[in-house]
């Protein structure tokens, strides 16, 4: 939505700048990318993935993890050692898709207010276990390595993954 | 009379094609010289205004497809009564009666069990005085009172009552059949009041597990042949549900008083009726069957099994049910609350198995303002019958997770064959000035009830070892009762209640960790009802059971505040079909339940003040 306000904008501005070359100044959203990191940053998930296909400047920008923080904490302000902690987990975009989309759609028909730091707490939680899921086995080359666990794929996240069954 | 059902559903062919006890041969020959008797043989000639079943009337038997789950009750009746009243022969049959033209079906087979019902009346007396009400109203398709249902289930186990003096193999009365009560015709309201019997009515193959809401309009029977045949399985399970309960009970009842025969044969009985089901129902109902054979042939299942295995089952119910998952982060947060000022932790876990409860602990840690404290566990697991060292392979996957985020770590694993093995000593553990210590046990201290003075040595190592906190998950059943029966019913009980809560969390085809889970919990249920002795391991207890033996002990409860409580709450939520979760707290425990049963509950617990008191002095 907001996202479409702002390329009619964007085209607007351009047609203007066709309309009337002499007296506007030439305004390209590109050349200012600080701007466009706060637009970006205003968005919801999904926008800013489908703002990642625009160009690859805007994939670049939209990647970066910052943006991705943000819109994770938006409502929170999170102890200032969660940051070490999730990108050392894989990063805040993994997080994101993860766990926090999963569990705010999930949990949006019966949110509370006073939820907000437990949703994050929880995501934050069910992220950890799925990265150590996914960690290798180290140390033991033996042929018992198979009954270890045996599991190719990680799955503890997949309760999330599943449709909704209402 | 189940495959004769299943015959009439799928072939069409023979009605009289069931062969199940013996008597059902029976009735077949004596059926054939009946249907023709010389005199008195009114033909009618039934011309009806709807279509007549044609692949029936291919073979000459006419019947309408508006009545065929009608007849093939009454069939079925009919080989009940016939089978039953076979010891004082029915040779009454052969005269004096005037019988319809058997290709009329409907007809002749009321014919035939009005004339049955009353000579049989003095055999199964309170029973049949019933239906000898009935037989006149057979006729009557949509009668269903929940009175009537309730009224004929108070019939049916009187009636119970009197059967295991006989000793005859073929007694089958303690199943109370369809002769003894004519199937109520009732939908919702026998649903409604067997509200822990789900027996999801779908169609006859898939898994669809259709709305109870939508029964009722199911049975109506449609037009076509191939409709109709799904109302005749559909009323047929919603009975033999409730056969296949009284079946499991009577079973259960035979082998508490040593009547190994008559529990043979209701083995036997049970896994044709458990076949006829779907869904949860039927799960449980082949567990617990299965279950029962164990106990009565003696094959007692080896629990010396990989480990490893019961590790990967677990793994598998890990996932798929909330179980687990509500135990770790509710005993978590449990510890994290205990250790809230301490610089060194260590914590204790007598089931390591796959770790999965550490990460979350580990990751709240060192989100702690303050920074984390060193962390040290100490897992303890059962031996591995190839010498591979699981235990520390584990550990190195939380050493990894443990550098990742930043988490001084430690991790020494001990092996044991049974807590009971452990000495205090062994663990090195420090003193609690210099590290606060966390005890946790999931589903690991009921296993202790099964050898003597077991729990008592094991919680007087667990104060040696002087906990910060102690977190303590179980089951939330009495499994442990003496009188086998008694664990029966509740075993009964609790186990449909967790099935039915993997029913309602499962994508619609079935996916391997359902199966898995399912296998899970099926070897718990084998394990309750066919062991004795040291091997029967599942020996649950109540919350209330627990609190005795640890305040008896020493220790004195933990509550577990309200983080701990909305988590849960959270955490419940995100499942798929969560809203039949139920947390509740209870005296500081939480209780995680499916509907208003509680299944397990976390409780946390401390050293109690004479216990601290007397340390000191």
């Amino acid at each position: 939505m907001v996202q479409h306000r702002r390329r009619n904008r964007h085209r607007q501005d351009q047609e203007t700048v066709e309309g009337s070359k002499e007296k506007r100044p030439k305004f390209f959203i590109n050349d200012h990318v600080d701007i466009l990191v706060e637009i970006l940053k205003c968005l919801d998930g999904r926008s800013l993935g489908v703002a990642a296909c625009v160009c690859r400047l805007w994939c670049t920008i939209a990647r970066n993890d910052f943006l991705w923080e943000h819109l994770c904490f938006r409502h929170v302000s999170p102890p200032s050692s969660v940051r070490s902690v999730v990108v050392a987990l894989g990063g805040y975009k993994r997080l994101y898709t993860a766990c926090v989309r999963p569990v705010r759609g999930r949990l949006g028909r019966v949110r509370r207010a006073s939820w907000t730091c437990h949703e994050i707490q929880l995501s934050l939680s069910l992220f950890c276990v799925d990265c150590y899921e996914r960690l290798g086995v180290v140390g033991g080359s033996n042929s018992s390595d198979e009954k270890f666990v045996g599991k190719s794929s990680p799955s503890s996240l997949m309760f999330l993954c599943k449709p909704v069954n209402v | 009379m189940l495959s004769r059902k299943r015959i009439m559903k799928r072939d069409h062919e023979e009605i009289y094609g069931a062969t199940g006890y013996g008597s059902g041969s029976g009735a077949k020959a004596e059926s054939s010289s009946i249907g023709n008797p010389d005199k008195g043989k009114l033909w009618e000639e039934e011309q009806d205004a709807g279509g007549m079943d044609e692949l029936l009337a291919v073979l000459g038997y006419k019947v309408r497809s508006s009545e065929m789950a009608d007849v093939a009750q009454k069939l079925e009746q009919l080989e009940m009564v016939l089978g039953t009243a076979q010891e004082d022969g029915i040779s009454h049959l052969s005269c004096d009666s005037i019988h319809y033209n058997p290709s009329d079906l409907s007809g002749w087979v009321q014919s035939m069990l009005t004339e049955l019902n009353n000579p049989a009346t003095s055999n199964l007396d309170p029973v049949l005085a019933n239906s000898d009400s009935n037989s006149s109203i057979l006729g009557q398709i949509n009668h269903s009172e929940p009175s009537k249902a309730q009224y004929q289930q108070q019939i049916v186990v009187s009636n119970q009552s009197q059967v295991y003096s006989d000793d005859s193999e073929y007694d089958l009365r303690a199943i109370p059949g369809v002769a003894a009560y004519p199937p109520p015709k009732s939908k919702s309201d026998l649903e409604s009041t067997r509200k822990r019997m789900k027996t999801s009515i779908g169609s006859s193959g898939s898994t669809g597990y259709g709305s109870s809401s939508s029964s009722p309009q199911e049975i109506e029977v449609s037009g076509a042949v191939t409709e109709s045949t799904r109302p005749v399985v559909l009323i047929d399970s919603q009975e033999t549900g409730v056969r296949l309960v009284h079946a499991l009970m009577a079973c259960a009842e035979a082998v508490q008083q040593d009547n190994l025969k008559l529990a043979d044969v209701l083995v036997k009985h049970m896994g044709l009726l458990a076949a006829s089901q779907s869904g949860a129902m039927r799960k449980v109902a082949t567990y617990f069957a299965e279950a029962l054979a164990r106990r009565i042939y003696r094959i007692y299942p080896q629990d010396s099994l990989d480990p490893s295995y019961t590790d990967i089952l677990q793994m598998h119910f890990y996932e798929t049910c909330p179980y687990l998952k509500f135990a770790h982060f509710t005993a978590n947060q449990a510890i994290l609350e205990a250790f809230a000022t301490a610089n060194r932790v260590h914590v204790i876990d007598f089931g390591l198995k796959q770790g999965m409860q550490w990460p979350a602990l580990m990751q709240a840690l060192a989100l702690r303002p303050g920074g984390p404290p060193a962390f040290r566990l100490t897992g303890i697991g059962p031996p591995q019958p190839d010498n591979t060292d699981a235990l520390q392979q584990v550990g190195w996957k939380l050493a990894q997770l443990a550098e990742i985020i930043g988490v001084e770590f430690e991790f020494r694993g001990f092996v044991a064959n049974s807590l009971a093995d452990l000495e205090p000593e062994m663990l090195e553990i420090q003193p609690p000035e210099v590290e606060a210590v966390a005890v946790n046990s999931v589903f690991e201290l009921h296993r202790l009830l099964a050898r003597p003075g077991g729990i008592e040595k094991v919680l007087s190592s667990i104060k040696a070892m002087k906990p910060k906190i102690l977190t303590v998950v179980e089951q939330e059943a009495n499994h442990n009762g003496q009188v086998f029966l008694d664990r029966f019913t509740e075993a009964l009980h609790y186990y449909s209640s967790l099935f039915d809560s993997l029913e309602g969390s499962g994508a619609a085809p079935p996916s391997q960790d359902l199966v898995m889970s399912e296998l899970y919990l099926g070897r718990q249920i084998c394990n309750v009802v066919a062991c004795e002795g040291m091997d029967r391991v599942e020996r649950h207890e109540t919350l209330i059971q627990w609190r005795n033996r640890m305040e008896t002990a020493g220790f004195s409860p933990v509550h577990l505040g309200s983080n701990a409580y909305k988590q849960a709450s959270m955490l419940l939520a995100l499942f798929a079909g969560g809203d039949g979760y139920r947390v509740e707290e209870t005296d500081g425990c939480l209780m995680l339940g499916w509907h208003t049963r509680p299944l397990i509950t976390t409780s946390a617990w401390q050293l109690s003040n004479t216990e601290l008191t007397r340390e000191l002095s």
